[in-house]
C-alpha cells in the first residue's frame, strides 16, 4: 500500500511538471508580451529591470525555464507583471474563492444528484423518473455559463432577490468580519453555486440513477429482501452502499469539471477566483501568473484522482487487497 | 421573415421527419437498430439533430437576411421578437435568426470535425498503446495522463493564445487535438482484450502486418465504444466551443457562432434578453439530442449494458 501510493505520488509530480513545463512554452510562444506599450504603463521600469534580472528575461527561453524551476524550488512562483504582486499572493487570494465556490457546488452537486439519482432509480419507469430524467438531461447539455446567464437575469436584474456579481458587497462588507458579511457571502455566492452545482447535479442523478438501478437487480438486494428487512432499509443500506462505489470516480472527475466551470462561471458573475485570475493573465501574457494558475490546477485534478483512488481502496475491500499484493 | 423563409423553414422539419422515418424503418431490421429506437428519447433526438443539420444546410434559404448585415443601425438595435424579427435583433442590429441559422453551420462543424479529428488520433494512439504495450504503451499513456491533468478550457485557452486572430479551421484542429486523451484510454483498453482474441493470433499468423491487424481486425470491434464516445463528444467540443467563444477566444466575432452570439448579446442582455437566450437554448437542445441519440446508440450497441 505504502509503495503504491509512493509510486502514484512521484508519478503526480511528474505530471505536474509535464504541465507546467507545456504551459511555460506555449504561452511564452503566445505572441506580445506583459511589456509591450499597451501594457507598460503598469509596470514601473525599477520592477521590469528587477524581475529581468531575477527571471532572465533578456537570456534564451531555455535560460528562463531553468531559472524558474529553479525560483520554482525555493517556493518562488514569480512576480505578476500587471497586478504588481507575488504571483504566490495573488493566487492566495485567489484560491480560497474557487475553493469555496466549488465546495458549494459540489454539495448542491451531489446532494440534489445522489437524492433525483436514488429517486429515479427506485420509481422507475414512472411518469416521475421519465420527466426528471429528461429535464436533467436538458440541464446537463446546457452551457454552464448561460445558465448563468439565464439566473443572473431572472433572479438579479429582474426579481433583485441576489447580487449580480461579486464575492461581497463592497463598502458594506470588505472584509469577512461579522455574521452580517458571512451572511452577505452566502448571499453572493448563492447563484454561482447554483449554477456550478445544477448542471452538474443532472449529470450526477443520471449516473447514480443508472448504477442504482444495476444494483437494485442484484442477488443480494433480492436476499435482503426475503429476509423480510423494511424496503427503506434495503435501499439506503443494502443497495445505496453499493451503489456509491461508481460514485467515487465522480468525485475524481468532478474536480476538472469544477474548474472549467468555474473559469466561465467565475467571468459571468465577477467571481475574483482562480478561473478569472487565469483568463485575465492569458489576455495579458502574465507569464508566471499563467504557470502559476497550471500549477494549481494540475495539482488539484490530480490530487482529485488520487483522492478518488484512496477513496476506492476504503470503500472496496477487493481493490486494498490487491494494491496491497501489487 | 418573409412567406418563402417559413416555406424553406416547414420544410426543413417535414425533410427531417422523413429522415427519421426513414431510418427507423430501415432500423427495424436489425436487432441493436431496434434497440436504439426502443429508447425513448432517441428518435426525437435524432429528429432534434436531423432538423438542425438541415437548418445549417439550408441557412441562406430560411434566414432572411445575411448573417453580417446590420439591418438598420440607428433605429433597430436590439429590436423584441416580431413576425418580421423572429427573434430579435440583436445590439448591432443583426437579426439573430438569420445569425442563429447560419451559426449552426459554424457551431455544428466545428463540433463535428474536431470530433472527428479527436476520435482518429484517439483511435491510433489507443490502439498503437494497446497493441504494442511495453514501453510504447508506457510512454503514450504518461502522455495522456499529463493531457488529462489539464483542465481542457485552461489549455486550450494557453494555447489559442498562440494565435492573434484564430482561424476557423486552426480552431477546429486546436480543440480535436486537445480532446484526444480520454478516447485513447477507451480503445486502448478495448484493444488489450481484443488483441488476444484468437482471429487476431490467426492474422498474424498469417504474417500479418501490425498496422494490417490493428485497422483491419482490431478496430472495427472497438467500433461501438469509439462511436459512442463520439456522439457524446461533440456535444461536449460544442459546449466547449460556446465557452471559448464566449470569452472571446475562439470563432472571431463578425461570423457566428453560437458561443460568440451569447457573447455579442450578454452585455445588453437586461434590456434585450432573447440575443443571448435563444442561441444558448439552441445550444442546450442539439448537446441534449447528442446526448440523447448517445445513450440510445450505447443501449444498441453494447448488449451488455442493455438492462441498464
Amino acid at each position: 500500500m505504502i509503495v503504491w501510493v509512493v509510486r502514484r505520488v512521484a508519478a503526480s509530480i511528474a505530471i505536474v511538471w509535464a504541465v507546467v513545463t507545456l504551459t511555460f512554452f506555449v504561452i511564452h510562444a503566445a505572441r506580445g508580451s506583459p511589456f509591450l506599450p499597451e501594457s507598460s504603463q503598469s509596470v514601473d521600469p525599477e520592477t521590469i529591470v528587477r524581475i529581468t534580472n531575477q527571471f532572465g528575461l533578456d537570456r534564451p527561453l531555455w535560460v528562463q525555464y531553468v531559472l524558474y524551476l529553479r525560483n520554482l524550488a525555493t517556493g518562488n512562483l514569480g512576480e505578476s507583471f500587471a497586478l504588481r504582486r507575488p504571483v504566490a499572493d495573488a493566487l492566495a487570494d485567489a484560491i480560497p474563492n474557487t475553493f469555496v465556490l466549488a465546495l458549494a457546488a459540489l454539495l448542491i452537486d451531489f446532494a440534489v444528484g445522489l437524492a433525483l439519482g436514488i429517486y429515479q432509480a427506485v420509481r422507475e419507469r414512472s411518469v416521475g423518473d421519465i420527466v426528471l430524467g429528461n429535464i436533467a438531461l436538458f440541464v446537463n447539455s446546457m452551457p454552464t455559463f448561460w445558465l448563468g446567464l439565464v439566473l443572473l437575469l431572472v433572479f438579479a436584474q429582474r426579481l433583485h432577490a441576489f447580487p449580480v456579481g461579486g464575492i461581497s458587497d463592497p463598502v458594506l462588507c470588505p472584509r469577512l468580519d461579522s455574521a452580517a458579511c458571512l451572511g452577505d457571502f452566502v448571499w453572493h455566492l448563492t447563484l454561482p453555486a447554483l449554477t456550478l452545482g445544477l448542471v452538474g447535479a443532472a449529470g450526477t442523478a443520471r449516473f447514480q440513477r443508472a448504477a442504482m438501478l444495476e444494483v437494485i437487480r442484484q442477488e443480494y438486494v433480492r436476499t435482503a429482501r426475503a429476509k423480510g428487512l423494511q424496503e427503506r432499509r434495503v435501499l439506503l443500506v443494502h443497495a445505496l452502499r453499493n451503489a456509491l462505489l461508481p460514485f467515487i470516480t465522480l468525485v475524481g472527475l468532478a474536480f476538472p469539471f469544477l474548474l472549467t466551470g468555474a473559469v466561465l462561471v467565475e467571468t459571468v458573475y465577477a467571481w475574483p477566483g482562480m478561473g478569472q485570475l487565469a483568463v485575465r493573465a492569458i489576455l495579458q501574457r502574465d507569464y508566471y501568473v499563467v504557470t502559476g494558475a497550471a500549477l494549481v490546477t494540475s495539482t488539484m485534478v490530480v490530487l482529485g484522482n488520487l483522492i478518488a483512488d484512496l477513496l476506492y481502496a476504503v470503500a472496496d475491500p477487493r481493490i486494498r487487497v490487491r494494491g496491497a499484493g501489487a | 421573415m418573409n412567406i418563402w423563409n417559413w416555406v424553406a423553414l416547414s420544410g426543413a422539419a417535414v425533410l427531417a421527419l422523413i429522415v427519421v422515418g426513414a431510418v427507423r424503418r430501415r432500423a427495424g431490421a436489425s436487432a441493436s437498430g431496434r434497440r436504439f429506437f426502443r429508447h425513448p428519447t432517441a428518435a426525437p433526438g435524432l429528429f432534434v439533430l436531423t432538423f438542425f443539420v438541415m437548418v445549417a444546410l439550408a441557412a441562406p434559404l430560411v434566414a432572411p437576411f445575411q448573417p453580417y448585415e446590420q439591418i438598420d443601425v440607428d433605429h433597430l438595435q436590439n429590436h423584441a421578437p416580431s413576425t418580421r424579427y423572429i427573434l430579435g435583433t440583436d445590439p448591432l442590429s443583426r437579426d439573430v435568426w438569420s445569425r442563429l441559422a447560419h451559426g449552426a453551420r459554424i457551431s455544428l462543424g466545428i463540433g463535428a470535425l474536431a470530433m472527428f479529428v479527436a476520435v482518429t488520433i484517439g483511435a491510433a494512439v489507443g490502439a498503437t498503446a494497446g497493441y504494442f504495450r511495453r514501453w510504447v504503451d508506457t510512454a503514450l499513456m504518461r502522455l495522456v495522463d499529463v493531457g488529462l491533468a489539464m483542465p481542457r478550457i485552461f489549455a486550450l485557452l494557453v494555447v489559442v493564445a498562440l494565435w492573434d486572430r484564430i482561424a476557423v479551421p486552426v480552431l477546429v484542429l486546436v480543440i480535436g487535438l486537445t480532446g484526444w486523451f480520454a478516447t485513447s484510454r477507451l480503445v486502448r483498453a478495448e484493444v488489450l482484450s481484443l488483441r488476444e482474441r484468437e482471429y487476431v493470433a490467426a492474422a498474424r499468423a498469417l504474417g500479418a502486418r501490425p498496422s494490417r491487424v490493428i485497422v483491419r481486425h482490431v478496430l472495427p470491434n472497438a467500433a461501438a465504444p469509439i462511436i459512442v464516445s463520439a456522439a457524446l463528444g461533440i456535444g461536449n467540443v460544442m459546449l466547449l466551443e460556446a465557452g471559448l467563444s464566449f470569452l472571446g477566444m475562439g470563432v472571431p466575432s463578425p461570423a457566428p457562432s453560437w458561443g460568440n452570439m451569447i457573447a455579442d448579446g450578454w452585455s445588453k442582455m437586461a434590456v434585450a434578453p432573447w440575443s443571448a437566450t435563444f442561441p444558448g437554448l439552441a445550444i442546450s437542445l442539439v448537446v441534449m439530442a447528442l446526448n440523447a441519440v448517445g445513450d440510445a446508440l450505447r443501449d444498441a450497441l453494447d448488449p451488455r449494458k442493455e438492462a441498464v
